[in-house]
């Protein structure tokens, strides 16, 4: 009972912070923070397939791209498109690319499954730049309009202003992740983590294995895309680089790690992590990435849980009586 | 000779250079993946780094041939440490978490390289005894695309016959396809794994110097050609290096041709081709391992 007051407390004051943050923090750090929670998203949904299921996914710029994408296009092409159908259109445009790709996928794990997932980005990535006359290529998709958030005869909130996006932005994301949380906590759920523990027994057990795992797959890859609609919406601009390119499939794989693969939530510290780091070296030198894959290399070798792991470590240690998360293995 | 045959062979030829520097990067990453199962990310920014050393080499020196000799051994030293004090570490741990860490490589050496050099293209003059043009038949031709093609098939000659005809070639072999009873039999697995890390970075040093002249220095240069090795290996197979030698040797020509042919639909038929290989036949053409 206790615990759960805590937890109500500590829940509140996030929200309180979130809803005033804009407020304390000027335009800068309000897009900054917007940038941080799609990117969270992301990593949240590539970590139900490295985490849970226990694939890497090398190539999940695939679905965020294709939201993008998908968003960007339906916007620019289909006038008096409203906020919400276009943001749809994005994360499931994600989900039908995981479902045309998921019956070559589920084929595979280990490290041909990371190699398929490279190949399919890269393949994507060379398309979206060789078919200039849908995607323009390099130079992109930009100046596609930003719908208002109608409610027809209640109100109308203009998206153009940053601030109103962060609040609508904020609460899809929160949404969205709520949805995911709340999908792995299922008994569906359990079923995934129980492929990633044990495959042949769970065969055995009479589940469908590709089928689950296909689901998974379109899970993931639909919540990819929502992320990829929503970065769409907030840049005004997709072209290849930042959106298809590989660093943007290693993003959320560095995010997951640094924060923990091993909890649901630790892609979200991930995020703010590595947010926070770029921000800060930004500051003596431009060469950002030098520091990121430095502070990536050591997290991989010696802290395989990442920072969620220490801290539920120091957590178990100091504090009697407060269950652990259960130790991750990262033998995948 | 018409000149429309002309510009077929010399097109031909130019994807033939091509797909032998192709396939010295493929043959290093191959190796390394055949017999220790890494999936080497950092492979290519391997061959950027030799190719930025060789630059600076022949820069301060003003003799190619040094850049081409010293370039890839630093290189090859750089892959051995990254092996002895990174990798081997987790080895324990699987192989992701080995592909993670050369992932954490590939952006260190990319960003330090930019921080070096620059980002902007540098331009490796060819010494005077490889420039200008060789006459074959009634066809002229740059001599620096032929000294690759030598430069590749020496290699290769040199790889082949110590892998199929040494003692140490054939424990080599013996530990692509089974490493655990290798290691069983007595062998350092350990330094082996070390010895053919290196070589295989040493490869892709050779393959950068070479490639300096050709494709001049950037830090792009590793994106195209890395993933076009990665292709290579795929599909001729993890470990299999008479495998990465058609493939590269198709690969460079598929390049050439379809650049003339199908602009668009190259390197898009190129990853499909691939795509398909991976899902019905893991273990590529040529190969054993999945």
């Amino acid at each position: 009972m206790r615990r759960n007051l805590q937890l109500w407390a500590l829940s509140l004051a996030g929200l309180a912070v979130v809803v005033f943050y804009p407020h304390l923090f000027g335009i800068y750090y309000t897009n900054f923070f917007v940038k941080f929670a799609i990117f969270a998203l992301y990593a949240v949904s590539l970590n139900l397939l490295l985490g849970y299921m226990g694939v890497l996914s090398f190539g999940h710029a695939i679905f965020f791209g294709t939201g993008a994408y998908a968003t960007a296009l339906a916007l620019t092409h289909i006038s008096g498109l409203p906020l919400i159908p276009a943001l749809f259109v994005g994360g499931l445009s994600g989900g039908l690319l995981a479902t045309i790709l998921s019956p070559l996928l589920v084929r595979v794990s280990g490290t041909a499954f990371a190699m398929l997932t490279l190949a399919f980005g890269q393949l994507l990535f060379v398309f979206a730049l060789k078919f200039r006359n849908i995607t323009g290529g390099e130079d992109g998709i930009g100046g596609f309009p930003i719908p208002s958030l109608n409610i027809p005869g209640i109100v109308s909130i203009d998206m153009l202003d940053q601030r109103n996006f962060y609040y609508f932005a904020i609460t899809v994301i929160m949404i969205s992740i709520w949805a995911m949380w709340f999908y792995t906590k299922t008994p569906f759920g359990s079923l995934i983590v129980g492929i990633r523990d044990n495959e042949n027994r769970v065969d055995y057990m009479g589940f469908r294995l590709p089928q689950t795992k296909a689901v998974n797959l379109i899970v993931s890859g639909t919540f990819a895309g929502t992320a990829g609609g929503l970065y769409a919406l907030f840049q005004n601009l997709v072209s290849t680089v930042g959106i298809l390119d590989i660093h943007t499939s290693l993003y959320p794989i560095m995010m997951a790690y640094i924060g923990g693969i091993g909890n649901f939530f630790g892609p979200i510290l991930g995020s703010a992590i590595l947010h926070i780091l770029e921000d800060v070296t930004f500051r003596f030198t431009e060469r950002v990435d030098l520091i990121t894959g430095l502070v990536f290399i050591l997290v991989v070798m010696f802290a395989p849980s990442g920072v969620a792991g220490i801290l539920s470590g120091i957590r178990e240690r100091y504090v009697s009586g407060a269950a652990g998360q259960p130790a991750m293995e990262d033998e995948i | 000779m018409s000149p429309t045959t002309v510009l077929y062979i010399s097109q031909g030829i130019h994807g033939f250079a091509y797909g032998m520097l192709l396939f010295l990067l493929a043959s290093g990453l191959t190796m390394i993946f055949g017999m220790m199962g890494i999936l080497n990310i950092a492979h290519a920014s391997f061959f950027m780094l030799s190719a930025y050393l060789s630059y600076t080499i022949a820069h301060l020196t003003n003799n190619f041939w040094l850049g081409l000799l010293i370039a890839p051994v630093i290189t090859a030293i750089c892959g051995a440490m990254v092996e002895r004090f990174l990798l081997r570490k987790v080895h324990g741990r699987g192989h992701l978490a080995e592909l993670l860490v050369t992932v954490g490589i590939m952006m260190v050496i990319l960003e330090g390289v930019k921080a070096g050099w620059g980002t902007e293209s540098l331009v490796v003059k060819i010494p005077p005894s490889l420039s200008g043009l060789i006459r074959i038949g009634g066809l002229s031709y740059p001599v620096y695309r032929i000294f690759i093609i030598v430069l590749a098939l020496a290699v290769f000659g040199v790889m082949g016959a110590v892998l199929y005809r040494t003692r140490l070639g054939m424990v080599v072999r013996a530990a692509v396809s089974d490493p655990d009873m290798v290691n069983a039999l007595g062998i350092n697995t350990s330094l082996l794994f070390m010895g053919v890390f290196a070589f295989g970075t040493w490869l892709a040093g050779v393959a950068g110097a070479a490639a300096g002249p050709l494709l001049t220095v950037f830090p792009g240069m590793a994106d195209q050609m890395g993933m076009d090795a990665f292709v290579v290996v795929v599909v001729g197979g993890l470990g299999s290096l008479p495998g990465a030698f058609i493939v590269a040797l198709f690969l460079g020509e598929l390049n050439a041709y379809g650049i003339q042919f199908l602009p668009r639909l190259a390197p898009v038929l190129m990853f499909v081709f691939m795509a398909l290989v991976l899902s019905f036949k893991p273990k590529g053409l040529f190969g054993e391992r999945e």
